[in-house]
């Protein structure tokens, strides 16, 4: 008995090691694999949880403001408003209609618009609503809801409403300046995310202090500072609006420059839109600034840039007289002028301007190419066109789809040529945007320096620095000083030869123009018999001239010539609100 | 019928006599150390539960010390168990099958029948407000209980590789196990530790080798056929074989479980630093507790823990070689083999040797009934250990003969600390 009894414990105790010998062996093992997965391939799984754990976030850097001056004083015209983005990832939200309904009550909208986004697939990013507000974005998080998340965003606010809104553009829900400033300044406007790499729980949280996170602040965008007045602003746009009804036109632009250093003081287009509410705009051409990016043919108000050309070459001269035939046969076409003018006869230069004789325009051509129509005319004149005016590139101007407008080539298309140069000479046959126009007169009346065009005074860094931006000259010598002064006598003596409804006391400030009938050119070649673009240029200065108007009212149809029917009072009307309240210096 | 033995020689049989163990032992100290390493392993659990919470807290919208709190109302539960089931003398419990069967029957019963947590759509669990209770835990208990008492039974009678006396009753248990915790419950990993429990007890009980091997092959078997016949299952496998082919659905907590183990190195990312914690590998205050652990401590705490295991699991052979009689062994084994297997099958799915079974790791794991009724079959190996012999008895053919020293002439007990070759013991 005692020995079967030693004899089962003797066999069981075997058994027991024998199992335990196992089980060591598979304790060795574990041993074993866990050197291989924690040493050896260390690395690898580390890297895996990396991939997995660390999460890059981009820190938005605040979109610079835009300001604006109210005569000396500096005042913001673009804000910024923090508002949040309502997103959903999909993969973390296990009851869907319940999320949907949370968030309905939360911000409002019905539950079934959700639930699509909810239940979106292959994303981690669903929108669900865009510009919540901080109290609609707290009952969110109240929520606790997993998957559910909000992230901040900039929006643009107007404290001026839709002033100057053309110029200014917007900035769309990605945050991308479209249009005008914001699209030109995008880049300095956004200026440099931060970037956040922390290692985050499942959900993206943030773990705290973590050896492997990476932070980079981000540098908010510049501040820019416009040359643009205010009140000036607001005044051109009203005169524009009431210009553009009167000529019962579908629509118009104007601009103020400085003459002498080609900051623009006030610019616009009507019809223009809100850019605070940009998405309901049916019709996007509207976001042009057409002033900046719409060429057309400029007409007339090319004439005094043809006369000071010619005067420039010494061709002519101020006082030269000429007999004018009314009419020039080109190229099988004849080149007429208004019924106003009357029959051939003698003509003089400053004649050229106040009656606004195209073939006055086309006899100095001539006298470019030593009295013919010829190549060295051409040549000529397209180098003042491309070199000294500078038409047919763009300005430089910080404005987005800025156009370049049209020179044709002074040895192109064979035997048309020297019609088509001939009518360049009165603004047809290129194309100029109305701030080409402006920039160039600027630079004939202000004793030849062609400044570039700018809508920035100055720029605000980070740290709260201006910097002023000054003007950039392009070109010296476009005209000399002494053509300068004749072409600014030609032009004031052409708007005393023409009625406006307040005349302009020429002992005290100089004021001149130009208008322009511009012919529409068709599609498939040829002009528009009924629709003109009426046009005008003209500066208002004491001494020398100090503003340059440039004002372009489109397919006038209130009767007469659309340049001095429609676009002729909205320059006079800018003229004396320029005399009247911005400080024009008086002559001496 | 039991082999042959070869015929003992003269000197053996007295020298066998002599170290015979008297029937009664004598009453003594208990196994204190098997007492301190449990609550050591306890204490590693509640850190890592303790070091993990806040962030399971805020996944889980819950108070930041919900857990810790719920793990320190657990272990104090498992004191009061283990401190009880101690009081009472082994030998009573080994009557007490029947009722404890019972009790198992219809815990599991209620199991069953309980509405179940749609997130966890099996019926395992019992709930008790914020506390659960797994039906299978009792059953391993009871189970081990009546198995000790049958088998050494069967001992005495040398009847265990009889057929109607001891394998079809067996039989019949693993039937029943298969159909209610493999089949109803989908609790494949408890499965996989009774069938280890029974398997381990069989073994021990001296079941011939053959039938051994044979039992083993029809485990492997039916083992196979439940694989192969369940879908889920299938996808388990295919996962287990190669879980990083998919690691975004089937294979997510398996990766997620390596990229744990892996990412912790040599010497771990430190205790507070874990990141997979996070809500990356799921169950990892449960399941998967031991990659979180890996995570913080590394290569070299978790050979650490595996070394506190092992040298637990050791200090239970000593108990089972020394035990009293054949029942008090085949309790502590089928104990050991309990809590061993479970470790290996966690562990296994964490470090990805073995597909992930949904068990816990014992004492480790955050977890009620687990944690309780370790620490209550602890009190039953804790109360065996009063009565061990003092000596190993003598295996013929071991090597380490001339043990004269291991017996003190005045009778007391032996203390490692005065033992002349400690390495000789195991």
């Amino acid at each position: 008995m005692l020995k079967t009894n030693t004899d089962n414990v003797v066999a069981a105790i075997k058994r027991v090691r024998l199992w335990y010998v196992a089980l060591f062996v598979i304790f060795g093992l574990f041993g074993v694999r866990l050197f291989y997965l924690q040493v050896i391939r260390h690395n690898h799984y580390k890297a895996a949880a990396l991939s997995g754990q660390l999460k890059q976030y981009e820190v938005p850097a605040r979109r610079g403001m835009i300001y604006a001056k109210e005569g000396d004083v500096t005042v913001p015209i673009v804000l910024n408003q923090k508002l949040y983005t309502l997103y959903a990832d999909p993969g973390y939200i296990k009851d869907a209609d319940k999320a949907a309904a949370q968030v309905a009550q939360a911000v409002g909208g019905q539950a079934s618009d959700y639930l699509p986004l909810i239940k979106a697939e292959d994303t981690r990013y669903s929108v669900l609503k865009k510009r919540l507000t901080e109290t609609q974005k707290n009952k969110i998080a109240k929520l606790q809801q997993p998957g559910l998340g909000t992230v901040e965003q900039d929006y643009r606010t107007y404290p001026q409403g839709t002033l100057a809104a053309q110029l200014l553009g917007f900035v769309n829900e990605d945050g991308q300046g479209k249009y005008g400033l914001e699209q030109a300044l995008n880049e300095e406007l956004t200026g440099v995310p931060g970037e956040l790499k922390a290692v985050t729980d499942s959900r993206g949280v943030p773990l705290a202090a973590n050896s492997d996170n990476i932070e980079r602040a981000p540098v908010n965008g510049k501040g820019i500072v416009l040359t643009v007045d205010v009140a000036m602003q607001q005044q051109l746009e009203a005169i524009l609006k009431k210009g553009v009804e009167n000529a019962k036109s579908e629509g118009g632009s104007a601009l103020i420059m400085d003459a002498n250093t080609g900051a623009i003081k006030a610019m616009a287009n009507y019809p223009t839109y809100d850019p605070s509410n940009f998405g309901s705009v049916q019709d996007g051409s509207v976001f042009n600034n057409a002033a900046v990016s719409e060429p057309l043919e400029v007409g007339s108000v090319m004439k005094p840039l043809t006369a000071a050309a010619a005067l420039n070459q010494g061709v002519v001269s101020a006082n030269t007289c000429y007999y004018d035939p009314a009419k020039y046969k080109v190229d099988e076409f004849t080149i007429t002028n208004i019924e106003e003018d009357g029959p051939a006869g003698n003509r003089c230069i400053k004649d050229i301007l106040n009656l606004s004789l195209n073939t006055g325009a086309t006899w100095l051509l001539m006298q470019m190419g030593d009295g013919q129509l010829n190549s060295k005319g051409r040549t000529a004149w397209h180098s003042y066109m491309t070199e000294h005016y500078l038409f047919g590139q763009t300005t430089g101007i910080e404005q987005g789809y800025e156009a370049t407008g049209y020179v044709p080539d002074a040895e192109d298309n064979g035997a048309g040529i020297n019609l088509t140069y001939a009518n360049t000479t009165f603004g047809q046959a290129m194309t100029a945007t109305p701030l080409q126009l402006g920039a160039a007169l600027a630079a004939v009346v202000n004793g030849g320096t062609y400044y570039q065009p700018h809508l920035v005074a100055a720029k605000i860094d980070a740290s709260g620095k201006q910097i002023e931006q000054k003007p950039i000259i392009k070109k010296t010598d476009v005209v000399s000083a002494q053509v300068s002064q004749q072409i600014i006598s030609m032009m004031q003596y052409t708007v005393d030869n023409h009625s406006f409804s307040k005349k302009f006391d020429q002992s005290r400030y100089s004021v001149g123009g130009k208008t322009g009938t511009a012919q529409i050119a068709k599609p498939n070649g040829g002009y528009y018999e009924d629709e003109f673009n009426g046009t005008y240029v003209g500066f208002v200065g004491g001494d020398k001239p100090q503003y340059v108007i440039v004002v372009k009212i489109s397919k006038a149809k209130n009767g007469g010539y659309a340049g001095t029917a429609a676009a002729q009072p909205v320059f006079g009307n800018l003229a004396h609100m320029l005399l009247n309240n911005f400080n024009v210096t008086p002559r001496n | 019928m039991r082999p042959r033995r070869p015929l003992p020689t003269r000197t053996q049989v007295l020298q066998a006599a002599a170290k015979a163990p008297a029937p009664n032992t004598r009453r003594h100290r208990p196994d204190y150390i098997i007492l301190v390493l449990s609550c050591i392993l306890l204490a590693i659990g509640l850190i890592v539960v303790y070091s993990i919470s806040p962030g399971l807290a805020k996944l889980n919208n819950v108070s930041e010390n919900f857990y810790v709190t719920h793990q320190l109302i657990t272990i104090g539960l498992a004191l009061v168990a283990f401190g009880i089931i101690a009081a009472v003398p082994y030998q009573r419990f080994a009557s007490m099958y029947k009722p404890l069967g019972i009790a198992a029957l219809i815990v599991t019963f209620v199991a069953l029948i309980m509405p179940v947590n749609p997130a966890y759509p099996a019926h395992r669990w019992i709930s008790l407000g914020t506390f659960s209770f797994q039906s299978v835990e009792l059953v391993k208990f009871a189970l081990l209980i009546y198995l000790a008492a049958f088998l050494s039974k069967r001992m005495q009678d040398g009847t265990v590789s009889d057929f109607k006396a001891t394998l079809k009753p067996l039989g019949m248990i693993i039937v029943a196990v298969g159909i209610i915790i493999a089949g109803i419950q989908s609790d494949l990993g408890s499965t996989g530790v009774i069938l280890a429990i029974m398997g381990t007890m069989v073994f021990v009980a001296g079941l011939p080798m053959k039938k051994v091997i044979i039992f083993g092959l029809v485990v492997a078997l039916l083992a196979s056929v439940a694989i192969v016949s369940t879908p889920y299952r299938r996808d388990r496998f295919a996962t287990y074989l190669n879980p990083e082919a998919d690691c975004q659905n089937a294979g997510y907590q398996a990766c997620q479980a390596l990229v744990a183990v892996g990412s912790g190195g040599m010497a771990g990312l430190g205790l507070g630093r874990s990141v997979q914690a996070y809500g990356y590998l799921p169950e990892s205050q449960n399941d998967s507790i031991f990659a979180i652990y890996a995570e913080k401590f590394g290569f070299i705490g978790s050979i650490g823990l595996l070394g506190l295991y092992a040298v637990f699991f050791g200090r239970l052979k000593r108990i089972i070689e020394r035990a009293p009689d054949n029942y008090s062994r085949l309790v502590v084994i089928g104990i050991t083999a309990w809590l061993s297997v479970q470790s290996l099958i966690n562990i296994g799915a964490m470090i990805g040797l073995l597909p992930l079974k949904g068990i816990t790791l014992p004492f480790v794991s955050y977890g009620g009934t687990s944690v309780v009724f370790i620490m209550a079959a602890l009190g039953m190996v804790f109360n065996i250990s009063r009565y061990t012999a003092h000596t190993t008895p003598r295996i013929t053919g071991d090597k380490k003969e001339g043990r004269a020293n291991d017996h003190r002439t005045n009778g007391g007990r032996f203390r490692g600390a005065y033992h002349p070759n400690p390495g000789s013991r195991l």
